[in-house]
Protein backbone atom coordinates (compact mmCIF):
# COMPACT_ATOMS: atom_id res chain seq x y z
CA UNK A 1 0.00 0.00 0.00
CA UNK A 2 0.98 3.63 -0.30
CA UNK A 3 1.04 6.08 2.58
CA UNK A 4 2.07 9.74 2.55
CA UNK A 5 4.97 10.68 4.83
CA UNK A 6 5.82 14.39 4.84
CA UNK A 7 4.10 14.72 1.47
CA UNK A 8 6.05 11.85 -0.10
CA UNK A 9 4.38 8.63 -1.22
CA UNK A 10 6.01 5.70 0.60
CA UNK A 11 5.44 1.98 0.14
CA UNK A 12 4.22 0.28 3.30
CA UNK A 13 3.22 -3.30 4.05
CA UNK A 14 0.16 -4.56 5.85
CA UNK A 15 0.76 -5.06 9.56
CA UNK A 16 3.85 -2.93 9.92
CA UNK A 17 4.07 0.26 11.93
CA UNK A 18 4.49 3.84 10.74
CA UNK A 19 7.98 3.83 12.26
CA UNK A 20 9.10 0.79 10.25
CA UNK A 21 7.72 2.21 7.01
CA UNK A 22 9.24 5.64 7.68
CA UNK A 23 12.70 4.32 8.58
CA UNK A 24 12.77 2.11 5.50
CA UNK A 25 11.99 5.19 3.43
CA UNK A 26 14.83 7.05 5.13
CA UNK A 27 12.61 9.37 7.17
CA UNK A 28 14.18 10.06 10.55
CA UNK A 29 11.95 9.69 13.60
CA UNK A 30 13.69 9.89 16.99
CA UNK A 31 13.26 6.94 19.37
CA UNK A 32 14.78 5.84 22.65
CA UNK A 33 12.72 2.74 23.47
CA UNK A 34 12.74 1.07 20.05
CA UNK A 35 14.84 -2.07 19.67
CA UNK A 36 14.65 -4.29 16.60
CA UNK A 37 14.92 -7.48 18.63
CA UNK A 38 11.77 -6.97 20.69
CA UNK A 39 8.23 -5.70 20.30
CA UNK A 40 7.64 -2.00 20.65
CA UNK A 41 5.95 -0.67 23.74
CA UNK A 42 5.55 3.06 23.15
CA UNK A 43 7.34 3.89 26.39
CA UNK A 44 9.46 6.91 25.51
CA UNK A 45 6.79 8.74 23.43
CA UNK A 46 9.49 10.43 21.35
CA UNK A 47 8.32 8.93 18.07
CA UNK A 48 5.10 10.96 18.19
CA UNK A 49 3.87 11.82 14.70
CA UNK A 50 0.79 13.61 13.41
CA UNK A 51 -1.53 11.48 11.30
CA UNK A 52 -4.69 11.88 9.28
CA UNK A 53 -6.61 8.79 8.22
CA UNK A 54 -8.39 8.49 4.89
CA UNK A 55 -11.81 10.17 5.01
CA UNK A 56 -10.99 12.57 7.85
CA UNK A 57 -11.56 16.31 7.44
CA UNK A 58 -8.59 18.18 5.98
CA UNK A 59 -7.88 20.04 9.22
CA UNK A 60 -8.37 17.02 11.48
CA UNK A 61 -5.25 15.28 12.78
CA UNK A 62 -4.22 13.10 15.70
CA UNK A 63 -0.93 12.53 17.50
CA UNK A 64 0.13 8.88 17.75
CA UNK A 65 3.29 6.93 18.55
CA UNK A 66 4.83 5.88 15.23
CA UNK A 67 6.29 2.73 16.81
CA UNK A 68 2.85 1.33 17.66
CA UNK A 69 0.54 2.78 15.01
CA UNK A 70 -0.15 0.34 12.17
CA UNK A 71 -0.09 1.66 8.61
CA UNK A 72 -3.34 1.79 6.66
CA UNK A 73 -4.33 2.71 3.15
CA UNK A 74 -4.46 6.47 2.57
CA UNK A 75 -2.69 7.39 5.83
CA UNK A 76 -1.10 10.85 5.85
CA UNK A 77 1.83 11.26 8.27
CA UNK A 78 3.71 14.39 9.35
CA UNK A 79 6.90 13.59 11.24
CA UNK A 80 8.20 17.08 11.82
CA UNK A 81 5.20 19.44 12.07
CA UNK A 82 5.16 22.27 14.66
CA UNK A 83 2.74 20.24 16.78
CA UNK A 84 5.04 17.19 16.67
CA UNK A 85 8.10 19.29 17.54
CA UNK A 86 6.24 20.96 20.42
CA UNK A 87 5.20 17.57 21.83
CA UNK A 88 8.66 16.07 21.51
CA UNK A 89 10.15 19.12 23.17
CA UNK A 90 7.80 18.72 26.12
CA UNK A 91 8.73 15.03 26.42
CA UNK A 92 12.42 15.87 26.28
CA UNK A 93 12.01 18.46 29.03
CA UNK A 94 10.55 15.73 31.22
CA UNK A 95 13.22 13.20 30.26
CA UNK A 96 15.95 15.74 30.89
CA UNK A 97 14.59 16.44 34.38
CA UNK A 98 14.56 12.71 35.02
CA UNK A 99 17.98 11.85 33.57
CA UNK A 100 20.04 15.00 32.96
CA UNK A 101 23.25 13.01 32.47
CA UNK A 102 21.92 10.51 29.92
CA UNK A 103 23.81 11.11 26.68
CA UNK A 104 21.10 10.31 24.09
CA UNK A 105 18.59 12.41 26.03
CA UNK A 106 20.96 15.39 26.04
CA UNK A 107 21.71 15.04 22.34
CA UNK A 108 18.03 14.90 21.42
CA UNK A 109 17.13 17.68 23.84
CA UNK A 110 19.75 19.96 22.27
CA UNK A 111 18.33 19.10 18.86
CA UNK A 112 14.91 20.27 20.03
CA UNK A 113 16.25 23.41 21.67
CA UNK A 114 16.01 22.22 25.28
CA UNK A 115 19.06 23.17 27.32
CA UNK A 116 17.63 23.20 30.80
CA UNK A 117 14.51 21.44 31.89
CA UNK A 118 11.87 23.67 33.50
CA UNK A 119 11.02 20.77 35.80
CA UNK A 120 12.91 19.97 39.01
CA UNK A 121 15.68 17.41 38.59
CA UNK A 122 15.17 13.98 40.06
CA UNK A 123 17.25 13.44 43.16
CA UNK A 124 18.72 10.42 44.92
CA UNK A 125 17.77 8.12 42.08
CA UNK A 126 19.04 4.56 42.25
CA UNK A 127 19.45 4.41 38.47
CA UNK A 128 19.93 8.08 37.54
CA UNK A 129 20.26 7.45 33.81
CA UNK A 130 17.25 5.14 33.56
CA UNK A 131 14.49 6.67 31.45
CA UNK A 132 12.16 3.65 31.91
CA UNK A 133 12.22 2.80 28.21
CA UNK A 134 11.86 -0.87 29.12
CA UNK A 135 14.26 -2.24 26.50
CA UNK A 136 16.11 -4.17 29.21
CA UNK A 137 12.98 -5.78 30.63
CA UNK A 138 11.57 -6.62 27.20
CA UNK A 139 14.88 -8.07 26.02
CA UNK A 140 15.30 -10.15 29.17
CA UNK A 141 11.71 -11.39 29.17
CA UNK A 142 11.38 -12.17 25.48
CA UNK A 143 14.84 -13.47 24.69
CA UNK A 144 16.72 -14.51 27.81
CA UNK A 145 15.25 -15.57 31.18
CA UNK A 146 12.92 -12.81 32.38
CA UNK A 147 14.89 -11.87 35.47
CA UNK A 148 14.03 -8.18 35.61
CA UNK A 149 10.82 -6.23 35.42
CA UNK A 150 9.30 -2.81 36.08
CA UNK A 151 8.06 -2.28 39.60
CA UNK A 152 6.33 0.45 41.61
CA UNK A 153 4.42 3.30 39.99
CA UNK A 154 4.59 6.98 39.28
CA UNK A 155 7.77 8.70 40.41
CA UNK A 156 8.91 5.54 42.22
CA UNK A 157 8.72 3.38 39.10
CA UNK A 158 11.95 1.50 38.62
CA UNK A 159 13.59 -1.48 36.96
CA UNK A 160 15.09 -4.49 38.67
CA UNK A 161 14.64 -8.06 39.84
CA UNK A 162 11.54 -8.77 41.96
CA UNK A 163 11.59 -6.89 45.29
CA UNK A 164 14.97 -5.47 44.31
CA UNK A 165 16.66 -8.61 45.58
CA UNK A 166 19.35 -10.68 43.90
CA UNK A 167 17.70 -13.42 41.85
CA UNK A 168 18.93 -16.77 40.57
CA UNK A 169 16.82 -16.29 37.42
CA UNK A 170 19.40 -13.78 36.18
CA UNK A 171 22.22 -15.50 34.28
CA UNK A 172 24.50 -12.46 34.20
CA UNK A 173 24.65 -12.29 30.39
CA UNK A 174 24.66 -8.46 30.39
CA UNK A 175 22.08 -8.26 27.59
CA UNK A 176 20.12 -5.67 29.63
CA UNK A 177 23.16 -3.48 30.21
CA UNK A 178 24.39 -3.82 26.62
CA UNK A 179 21.06 -2.93 25.05
CA UNK A 180 20.33 -0.02 27.42
CA UNK A 181 20.33 3.17 25.32
CA UNK A 182 21.44 5.38 28.22
CA UNK A 183 24.00 3.07 29.81
CA UNK A 184 21.99 3.17 33.02
CA UNK A 185 22.57 -0.32 34.38
CA UNK A 186 25.63 -0.62 36.57
CA UNK A 187 27.89 -3.61 35.95
CA UNK A 188 30.98 -4.36 37.93
CA UNK A 189 33.61 -6.56 36.35
CA UNK A 190 36.69 -7.49 38.33
CA UNK A 191 38.07 -9.95 35.78
CA UNK A 192 37.07 -12.97 37.85
CA UNK A 193 33.63 -11.88 38.99
CA UNK A 194 30.75 -9.93 37.49
CA UNK A 195 28.18 -8.06 39.57
CA UNK A 196 24.81 -7.02 38.17
CA UNK A 197 21.41 -6.48 39.81
CA UNK A 198 22.84 -7.13 43.26
CA UNK A 199 24.22 -10.54 42.45
CA UNK A 200 27.89 -11.41 42.03
CA UNK A 201 28.71 -14.14 39.54
CA UNK A 202 31.99 -16.03 39.36
CA UNK A 203 33.30 -16.04 35.80
CA UNK A 204 34.14 -19.54 34.63
CA UNK A 205 37.87 -19.66 33.88
CA UNK A 206 39.01 -20.86 30.46
CA UNK A 207 39.84 -24.56 30.66
CA UNK A 208 43.16 -23.92 28.89
CA UNK A 209 44.51 -20.53 29.97
CA UNK A 210 42.29 -19.52 32.89
CA UNK A 211 41.05 -16.27 31.33
CA UNK A 212 37.43 -15.46 32.20
CA UNK A 213 34.70 -16.73 29.84
CA UNK A 214 31.01 -16.43 30.85
CA UNK A 215 29.11 -17.04 34.05
CA UNK A 216 28.18 -20.58 35.09
CA UNK A 217 24.46 -19.75 34.74
CA UNK A 218 25.00 -18.32 31.27
CA UNK A 219 26.87 -21.43 30.14
CA UNK A 220 24.15 -23.68 31.61
CA UNK A 221 21.58 -21.61 29.71
CA UNK A 222 23.56 -21.97 26.46
CA UNK A 223 23.89 -25.74 27.02
CA UNK A 224 20.12 -25.98 27.34
CA UNK A 225 19.58 -23.74 24.31
CA UNK A 226 22.04 -25.34 21.91
CA UNK A 227 22.27 -28.92 23.19
CA UNK A 228 26.07 -28.75 23.17
CA UNK A 229 28.39 -29.79 25.98
CA UNK A 230 29.26 -27.24 28.66
CA UNK A 231 32.97 -27.78 27.91
CA UNK A 232 32.40 -26.18 24.47
CA UNK A 233 31.67 -22.86 26.12
CA UNK A 234 34.37 -22.98 28.77
CA UNK A 235 37.22 -22.00 26.46
CA UNK A 236 38.11 -18.35 25.87
CA UNK A 237 38.13 -16.81 22.40
CA UNK A 238 41.94 -16.59 22.22
CA UNK A 239 42.35 -20.28 23.07
CA UNK A 240 39.65 -21.27 20.57
CA UNK A 241 41.49 -19.27 17.89
CA UNK A 242 44.70 -21.05 18.82
CA UNK A 243 42.97 -24.43 18.62
CA UNK A 244 41.79 -23.54 15.10
CA UNK A 245 45.37 -22.59 14.20
CA UNK A 246 46.54 -25.90 15.66
CA UNK A 247 44.06 -27.74 13.41
CA UNK A 248 45.29 -25.81 10.37
CA UNK A 249 48.84 -26.68 11.38
CA UNK A 250 48.01 -30.40 11.53
CA UNK A 251 46.54 -30.49 8.07
CA UNK A 252 49.07 -28.25 6.36
CA UNK A 253 52.35 -30.00 7.14
CA UNK B 1 28.90 -17.96 -5.42
CA UNK B 2 32.41 -16.77 -4.51
CA UNK B 3 33.96 -18.09 -1.30
CA UNK B 4 36.84 -16.99 0.87
CA UNK B 5 39.30 -19.87 0.51
CA UNK B 6 41.87 -20.41 3.25
CA UNK B 7 45.14 -22.15 2.44
CA UNK B 8 46.79 -22.43 5.85
CA UNK B 9 49.87 -24.10 4.38
CA UNK B 10 50.62 -20.85 2.54
CA UNK B 11 50.12 -18.55 5.55
CA UNK B 12 53.36 -16.86 6.60
CA UNK B 13 51.84 -15.17 9.67
CA UNK B 14 52.62 -11.63 8.49
CA UNK B 15 49.38 -10.22 9.94
CA UNK B 16 48.69 -8.11 6.86
CA UNK B 17 45.14 -9.49 6.94
CA UNK B 18 44.65 -8.36 10.55
CA UNK B 19 45.78 -4.85 9.64
CA UNK B 20 43.66 -4.73 6.50
CA UNK B 21 40.60 -5.96 8.40
CA UNK B 22 40.99 -3.42 11.20
CA UNK B 23 41.31 -0.58 8.71
CA UNK B 24 38.35 -1.84 6.69
CA UNK B 25 36.11 -1.81 9.75
CA UNK B 26 36.62 1.60 11.28
CA UNK B 27 35.06 2.67 14.56
CA UNK B 28 34.66 6.38 14.01
CA UNK B 29 38.05 7.30 12.61
CA UNK B 30 39.95 4.60 14.48
CA UNK B 31 40.69 1.14 13.12
CA UNK B 32 38.17 -1.34 14.51
CA UNK B 33 38.77 -4.79 15.88
CA UNK B 34 40.18 -7.26 13.39
CA UNK B 35 37.78 -10.09 12.63
CA UNK B 36 40.58 -12.18 11.18
CA UNK B 37 43.34 -13.43 13.46
CA UNK B 38 46.72 -15.04 13.25
CA UNK B 39 46.82 -17.85 15.77
CA UNK B 40 50.27 -17.98 17.27
CA UNK B 41 51.52 -21.28 18.56
CA UNK B 42 51.04 -21.88 22.27
CA UNK B 43 54.16 -24.05 22.18
CA UNK B 44 56.27 -21.66 20.11
CA UNK B 45 56.93 -24.01 17.19
CA UNK B 46 58.53 -22.22 14.23
CA UNK B 47 56.38 -21.63 11.16
CA UNK B 48 53.20 -22.26 13.07
CA UNK B 49 51.28 -18.99 12.73
CA UNK B 50 48.04 -19.68 10.95
CA UNK B 51 45.25 -17.45 9.82
CA UNK B 52 41.81 -18.05 11.30
CA UNK B 53 38.67 -16.33 10.13
CA UNK B 54 34.94 -17.03 10.23
CA UNK B 55 34.19 -20.22 8.30
CA UNK B 56 30.54 -19.22 7.69
CA UNK B 57 29.58 -22.67 9.08
CA UNK B 58 26.53 -24.36 7.67
CA UNK B 59 25.45 -25.42 11.16
CA UNK B 60 26.83 -22.36 12.90
CA UNK B 61 27.47 -22.28 16.65
CA UNK B 62 27.02 -18.52 16.83
CA UNK B 63 23.63 -18.62 15.09
CA UNK B 64 22.43 -21.47 17.32
CA UNK B 65 23.45 -19.56 20.44
CA UNK B 66 21.93 -16.20 19.47
CA UNK B 67 18.56 -15.65 21.18
CA UNK B 68 17.72 -12.51 19.20
CA UNK B 69 18.14 -13.64 15.58
CA UNK B 70 20.82 -10.99 15.22
CA UNK B 71 22.90 -13.33 13.07
CA UNK B 72 21.52 -14.20 9.69
CA UNK B 73 22.79 -15.79 6.50
CA UNK B 74 22.58 -13.90 3.26
CA UNK B 75 21.67 -16.49 0.61
CA UNK B 76 23.37 -14.35 -2.05
CA UNK B 77 26.85 -14.50 -0.51
CA UNK B 78 26.44 -17.50 1.81
CA UNK B 79 27.95 -15.41 4.59
CA UNK B 80 26.56 -14.94 8.08
CA UNK B 81 26.07 -11.30 8.99
CA UNK B 82 25.69 -9.65 12.36
CA UNK B 83 22.87 -7.14 12.60
CA UNK B 84 23.66 -4.64 15.38
CA UNK B 85 20.06 -3.33 15.36
CA UNK B 86 18.80 -6.70 16.55
CA UNK B 87 21.73 -7.54 18.84
CA UNK B 88 21.05 -7.48 22.58
CA UNK B 89 24.71 -7.86 23.57
CA UNK B 90 24.39 -11.10 25.56
CA UNK B 91 27.79 -12.50 24.48
CA UNK B 92 26.20 -15.86 23.53
CA UNK B 93 27.72 -15.89 20.03
CA UNK B 94 31.21 -15.19 21.36
CA UNK B 95 30.86 -18.15 23.74
CA UNK B 96 29.08 -20.20 21.06
CA UNK B 97 31.59 -19.96 18.21
CA UNK B 98 33.69 -23.13 18.51
CA UNK B 99 36.53 -21.70 16.41
CA UNK B 100 37.18 -18.41 18.20
CA UNK B 101 36.19 -16.30 15.23
CA UNK B 102 33.59 -14.19 17.00
CA UNK B 103 35.11 -11.27 18.87
CA UNK B 104 33.79 -8.69 21.31
CA UNK B 105 34.50 -5.10 20.32
CA UNK B 106 34.62 -3.02 23.50
CA UNK B 107 34.51 0.26 21.57
CA UNK B 108 31.06 -0.46 20.15
CA UNK B 109 29.87 -2.93 22.82
CA UNK B 110 28.95 -5.37 20.07
CA UNK B 111 30.31 -8.67 18.83
CA UNK B 112 32.06 -8.50 15.47
CA UNK B 113 32.56 -11.19 12.87
CA UNK B 114 33.82 -11.49 9.32
CA UNK B 115 31.28 -9.94 6.95
CA UNK B 116 33.34 -10.65 3.82
CA UNK B 117 33.54 -6.84 3.60
CA UNK B 118 30.07 -6.97 2.10
CA UNK B 119 31.14 -9.24 -0.75
CA UNK B 120 34.68 -8.03 -1.47
CA UNK B 121 37.00 -9.23 1.32
CA UNK B 122 39.97 -6.89 1.64
CA UNK B 123 42.15 -9.45 3.46
CA UNK B 124 42.20 -11.65 0.34
CA UNK B 125 43.22 -8.65 -1.77
CA UNK B 126 46.19 -7.81 0.44
CA UNK B 127 47.34 -11.32 1.45
CA UNK B 128 50.84 -11.51 -0.02
CA UNK B 129 51.25 -15.29 0.07
CA UNK B 130 47.97 -16.54 -1.38
CA UNK B 131 46.74 -18.00 1.90
CA UNK B 132 43.48 -16.09 1.48
CA UNK B 133 41.81 -16.19 -1.90
CA UNK B 134 38.34 -15.01 -2.76
CA UNK B 135 37.13 -16.93 -5.77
Amino acid sequence: MKILINGRAVTAFNGETVLTAARRAGVEIPTLCHHEAVEDSGACRLCMVEIREAGWDEDWTKLVTACLFPVQEGLVVQTDSPEVRRTRKEILELLLARSPEAEPVRVLAAEYGVELSPYPEREDAELPNCILCGICTRVCQALVTGAITMSERGPDKTVGPPFGEATDVCIGCLACASSCPTDAIPVEDTGTTRTIWGRTFDLVPCAICGAPTGTRDQIDWLVKKTGRAAADFEICVACKTKATGEAWHRISW
Amino acid sequence: MKLLHIYPQKCIGCRTCEMTCAFSHLVGEQPGMSRIRIASDPLGRPGFSKVTVCLQCEDAGCVAACPANALWRDPATGAIYHKPDRCIGCHSCVLGCPFGNMHWEEATDFPVKCDLCGGDPKCAKFCPSGALVFK
